[in-house]
């Protein structure tokens, strides 16, 4: 863990450089403790890092770091609250890329969606835009580069990757990742940090 | 009750107030008012606490007034006119049923700000009446927008004095809090402000800074962060940026300095100069403590 002074009211706090399920729990428990630190104006948690915005009033660069730390080792105790299931039902039918990411990857369509679908993903950042939730780790048997030329729309609901990660579109959006299906789900503001994800076929 | 009817919208124009904090964790945007000097001087000329105001981009707002109250109008000259006649601006105008409010020619700046007394009566959202444009939160107006408030008018007038008012310039210096370890390169070049400038960041145009090509592991975005994408040419992220992102960041612009930027039109020139942490927050905390 370290910290990085990054403007004259915010701090980044780094739990590793490296994206994993490892570093992810430690962002996760971080930023639950951090809910309870007093005089801080928002927090931004990230795949390795929360970015800690603070009262300049309250805390000067060097005590918003002690009081972190401090308050970070005496909340360690509490136990890791273990992310929300979110099942999501997708039509993959609606899949204008589903053809792009079986060639890409040498398979069937059908070997995409099994794929797409066989594991759960777990929500590594929130960001883009609101409800925009990041979930990884997609398997390297379907990773697809984004598109070579973004769409200027893509509707609400599309169930997305690109490369390690895949989403779904909160709105409609500009955007520049393969679609893979679509889905009516439209609980966005639900989505934490740690929860996982799994992704239902329902046209069978 | 109701205050004004919108006669023309002009370019863009939305109600501020200080942004929308404590949300960025849902991927909110925090926006707010650009300009916050010129914003925060209509609040302390009415003496409004938690208040709001109407951002103004540009020219080509007129306004009817609907009931007697008291305005305050702060920051880009843009041709402010009561009836037709050019009025002052950093001061508190009396205004009366039937009066036409307009702004009629773009003389300096970018961004006026016109309060009124008590604020507009607007529903908050998430803590805010921020208008966010990619979020669809709160009001732009449109021709025929109805607004309305609650207070009457003061009986004082108040101005600000003249020392107050800044000279929007087309050279601007920015404080920059240079980012641990990174390249200095950023204090050497001069840039222009390119055509690509919004409430979400302004990009420069000028001799390309060396970025990591594959960009960051991605993470939060401080106000006023610089990030150089893989074209080399910086962005300075203000109000309305995205919460998180990968771009690699070589600073970050003194908040008190972004202020000045949103007056800044384009083809502006900018240069940096390095600025330490300590520095940073005294300068901000003053700027505060001014205002409080």
């Amino acid at each position: 863990m370290h910290f990085k002074t990054v403007s004259y009211d915010s701090v980044m706090l780094y739990f590793g450089s490296v994206i994993s399920e490892e570093v992810l729990d430690l962002v996760q428990s971080a930023y639950t403790s951090l809910k309870s630190l007093t005089h801080i104006i928002d927090l931004t948690p990230s795949y390795t890092s929360i970015l800690i915005q603070y009262d300049i009033f309250y805390y000067d660069v060097f005590s918003i770091q002690e009081s972190i730390t401090l308050h970070l080792s005496k909340t360690k105790k509490i136990a890791l609250k273990q992310g929300k299931e979110i099942c999501i039902d997708v039509d993959y039918s609606k899949g204008l890329d589903l053809q792009r990411v079986a060639d890409f990857n040498h398979l069937s369509i059908e070997e995409v969606i099994q794929n797409h679908t066989a594991q759960s993903y777990r929500v590594y950042a929130i960001g883009f835009m609101v409800g925009f939730a990041y979930l990884a780790k997609v398997p390297s048997s379907i990773q697809t580069p984004r598109l070579e030329t973004p769409r200027a729309k893509v509707p609400k609901g599309s169930v997305a990757l690109a490369q390690t990660q895949t989403a779904i579109y909160p709105q409609d959006s500009a955007g520049g990742w393969n679609i893979l299906g679509h889905t009516d789900f439209d609980d966005f503001d639900s989505f934490e940090i740690g929860d996982r994800v799994r992704f239902i076929n329902v046209n069978l | 009750m109701l205050i004004f009817e919108v006669l023309t919208p002009g370019a863009l124009t939305s109600v501020q107030d200080l942004g929308r904090y404590g949300y960025a964790h849902l991927g909110v945007s925090q926006t707010g008012a650009m300009d916050e000097y010129a914003y925060r001087w209509t609040q302390k000329l009415l003496g409004n606490t938690e208040g709001n105001a109407l951002e103004i981009l540009l020219s080509g707002l007129k306004l009817k007034v609907l009931n007697p109250c008291t305005i305050a109008v702060c920051g880009a000259d843009l041709g402010f006119c009561i009836n037709g006649q050019k009025t002052n601006i950093w001061c508190t105008h009396h205004i009366h049923k039937g009066d036409i409010l307009s702004f009629e020619k773009n003389v300096s700046g970018l961004r006026a700000y016109l309060a009124v007394k008590g604020g507009f009566s607007l529903e908050k959202i998430q803590g805010s009446y921020a208008y966010s444009a990619k979020e669809n939160k709160g009001l732009k107006v449109e021709k025929g927008t109805l607004l309305t408030y609650t207070e009457s008018q003061t009986r004082d007038l108040r101005r600000v004095q003249k020392v107050h008012i800044p000279l929007y310039s087309k050279v601007l210096s920015l404080n920059i809090l240079l980012a641990p370890n990174a390249s200095s390169d950023i204090l050497e070049n001069s840039y222009t402000l390119s055509p690509n400038i919004s409430a979400m960041g302004y990009k420069l145009q000028g001799k390309p800074l060396t970025s990591s090509k594959g960009g960051i592991v991605s993470e939060g975005i401080a106000f006023g962060s610089v990030q150089v994408p893989p074209d080399g040419q910086p962005i300075i992220l203000l109000k309305e940026r995205q919460s998180i992102g990968g771009y690699e960041n070589v600073g970050t612009v003194l908040a008190k300095d972004c202020f000045a930027l949103a007056q800044a039109p384009i083809g502006a020139t900018v240069t940096f100069k390095a600025i330490e942490i300590e520095e940073a927050q005294e300068e901000m905390k003053d700027f505060y403590n001014f205002f409080d």
